[in-house]
């Protein structure tokens, strides 16, 4: 699931970064890169931190 | 009487006030007649040698007032036998605007590095007394880890290909940037001359100059790290992944800003505003570091006693608020030289704003402490003394991009936002994340360094000029509210690289070290304190510890 989630904080980037090549629109641009945050955040966020938060020390 | 008395007072005041001030003409005094343009006379240097020196006798009675010191004697002569030439002096214009340019962008390095003290002493006094020699040593010997770290290789990733600092005399050996092409633009990745600062003809007085200054801004980002992993970082572990930061990481960031990379040139390749814009470093100094102390703080976990095993949070108290904000007021000096420094000058290409980018500092500092301190006082009764630090702090990181781009107004708002996202975020990172950040590193310098980055975006004010334009496209950098959306656009990319490239680059090279030599004390380490366990001495020998046990403990 760590690994998921870097990989999918990762994929948040090439999707902003793709928003240079796939538009010209302002707009589009801007919806592109958005995306591509809200992506690289979940990937930290919603998998990667809980991840870890399974393995907790206060858990043990 | 007595009415009388205020009446005759009052009347006294208001003529004083107003009535005795003398009245507005009605209409306005004509203008005086233009003065009749004289024809420009050539200067030859005829005219430069019947300019005279000051009298040798009269020299020696010594110039109280000044008047005598700094004259035509003072500019050097490359020929004794010709004299003063017309030459001469033009040099001696352009020496004298580089070496404005040199002591200003010097003496704010200096201060920006003895912000290192000033983290030192924050980050110490909120840690509990048990790990107070640990702490300021991370905080002491970061500094040498990263300068060496950026002498060797990072210096040269980040500055080596930025091309001509036109502020600091061309600086033209660094001027080799390794870019590959996509898109049909060409993307530049890093810079390849500048190691050992010999390498490529940078043994050269303006490439010092920048080497100081990126040099201390480099440490900054690295020393917000320690803040985040204290009281719990081995420091064999934590020396490792200084250098690593300093070396690669900060450094590959910092090219794609500010060294002529590709984020830089998203605007003279895809007509986003000015390209991304971070004009003193709330993306490239603060969310790098903030970033890296997120990936940091997930990996090595929390204290222990952090949390119950319900997951619920507790406080750990620092041990010494006195520390912590003289350490705020010492970073708050240091800022001075942060951003007003960033012009990288103070003489030319209108390096004159140094003045509204100083005061808009400060007010963004003001309304960040402000604004934290009230929403602790509201929210929880009180106003927190640690708290409204952090919002000082805040508010200094949020307006560190957007600090030559902005007015007075839109700084006190993005100081206003700053205090108050702290505290949120503070509070999502400990409850929602369940990441332990004994300082509100993540808070501060990541959440408010994204932000400062997008307030360039949005608050950019298209007034302030830099020699006409920036990052190569004419113009001013101007946000969304006063009309270029393009701009948000690159700086959304920014933060987009910022969360996905810096924070995976770091989580793997963390990764990669704790697998290899661990990241983290032992239990029995932590629980005694890391004084004695890794540094051999307590920070405070005369003193008896009383170490209260937390839940979990």
């Amino acid at each position: 699931m760590m690994i998921l989630g870097l990989l999918i904080t990762l994929l948040g980037f090439l999707i902003s970064f793709a928003s240079l090549g796939m538009t010209t629109s302002v707009g589009g641009r801007m919806t592109m890169v958005l995306v591509g945050i809200l992506v690289s955040l979940f990937g930290i966020i919603g998998l990667m931190n809980k991840a870890f938060l399974k393995n907790a020390i206060w858990r043990r | 009487m007595k009415n009388k008395y205020r009446i005759l007072t009052t009347f006294a005041f208001c003529v004083a006030l107003g009535f005795g001030q003398a009245p507005a003409p009605a209409t306005p005094p004509p203008p005086a007649a233009a003065p009749v343009a004289a024809a420009p006379v050539a200067l030859t240097d005829k005219d430069l040698k019947s300019v005279e020196a000051p009298k040798p006798e009269l020299r020696a009675k010594g110039d109280p007032d000044g008047g005598l010191t700094g004259t035509v004697a003072d500019i050097a002569v490359s020929d004794a036998k010709k004299g003063l030439t017309l030459p001469d002096v033009v040099n001696q214009i352009g020496q004298n605007k580089i070496a404005i340019n040199f002591m200003w962008t010097l003496i704010c390095g200096f201060l920006v590095m003895f912000m290192q003290a000033g983290f030192a002493i924050v980050e110490t006094g909120l840690c509990r007394a048990k790990n107070a020699n640990h702490t300021m040593m991370m905080n002491f010997v970061v500094y040498g880890t990263g300068m060496l770290a950026y002498w060797l290789i990072g210096f040269a990733l980040q500055m080596g290909g930025v091309g001509a600092v036109g502020n600091l005399g061309g600086t033209p050996p660094l001027s080799s940037e390794f870019a590959i092409t996509l898109f049909g633009k060409p993307f530049g990745l890093f810079g390849q001359t500048g190691m050992f600062l010999t390498h490529g003809g940078t043994y050269d007085v303006g490439v010092m100059v920048v080497f100081l200054f990126q040099m201390v801004f480099m440490d900054t980002a690295l020393t917000i790290v320690t803040g985040t992993a204290a009281e719990r970082w081995k420091f064999s572990a934590f020396i490792v992944s200084s250098f690593v930061l300093g070396a690669f990481i900060y450094p590959l960031f910092a090219n794609w800003a500010w060294g002529g990379g590709w984020l830089a040139n998203l605007g003279v390749n895809f007509g986003l505003g000015k390209g991304y814009s971070d004009f003193a470093g709330s993306g490239v100094v603060h969310a790098v570091g903030g970033i890296t102390a997120l990936a940091m703080g997930m990996l090595i976990g929390p204290r222990i006693g952090k949390f119950d095993r319900t997951g619920r949070p507790h406080a750990m108290p620092g041990h010494d608020i006195v520390l912590v904000l003289t350490g705020c007021f010492i970073l708050a000096f240091g800022w001075f030289g942060f951003n007003p420094g960033s012009t990288l000058g103070a003489s030319g290409n209108g390096n004159l704003r140094i003045s509204s980018i100083a005061v808009n500092t400060m007010l963004a500092g003001m309304a960040g402490g402000f604004s934290a301190m009230f929403y602790m006082w509201i929210r929880y009764g009180k106003p927190d003394a640690s708290m409204s630090g952090n919002g000082l702090l805040a508010g200094l990181v949020a307006i560190t991009a957007p600090s030559g781009f902005v007015n007075p107004v839109c700084a006190v708002i993005i100081g206003l936002i700053a205090g108050v996202l702290v505290c949120l975020s503070v509070e999502f990172v400990e409850r929602v994340m369940k990441i332990d950040d004994p300082v509100g590193a993540i808070s501060v310098h990541g959440a408010n360094g994204l932000f400062g980055v997008l307030a360039v975006g949005l608050f950019a004010d298209g007034k302030s000029n830099y020699g006409g334009s920036w990052n190569g496209v004419n113009g001013n950098v101007t946000g969304l509210f006063y009309g270029d959306a393009g701009q948000l656009v690159a700086q959304l990319i920014g933060i987009s690289a910022l969360i996905g490239v810096v924070f995976s680059l770091s989580f793997v090279a963390n990764w990669a070290i704790d697998a290899v030599i661990g990241q983290r004390v032992s239990a029995a380490a932590e629980l005694e304190g890391l004084d004695l366990p890794e540094m051999g001495a307590i920070g405070y020998p005369e003193f008896e510890l009383r170490t209260p046990r937390t839940a979990g403990a």
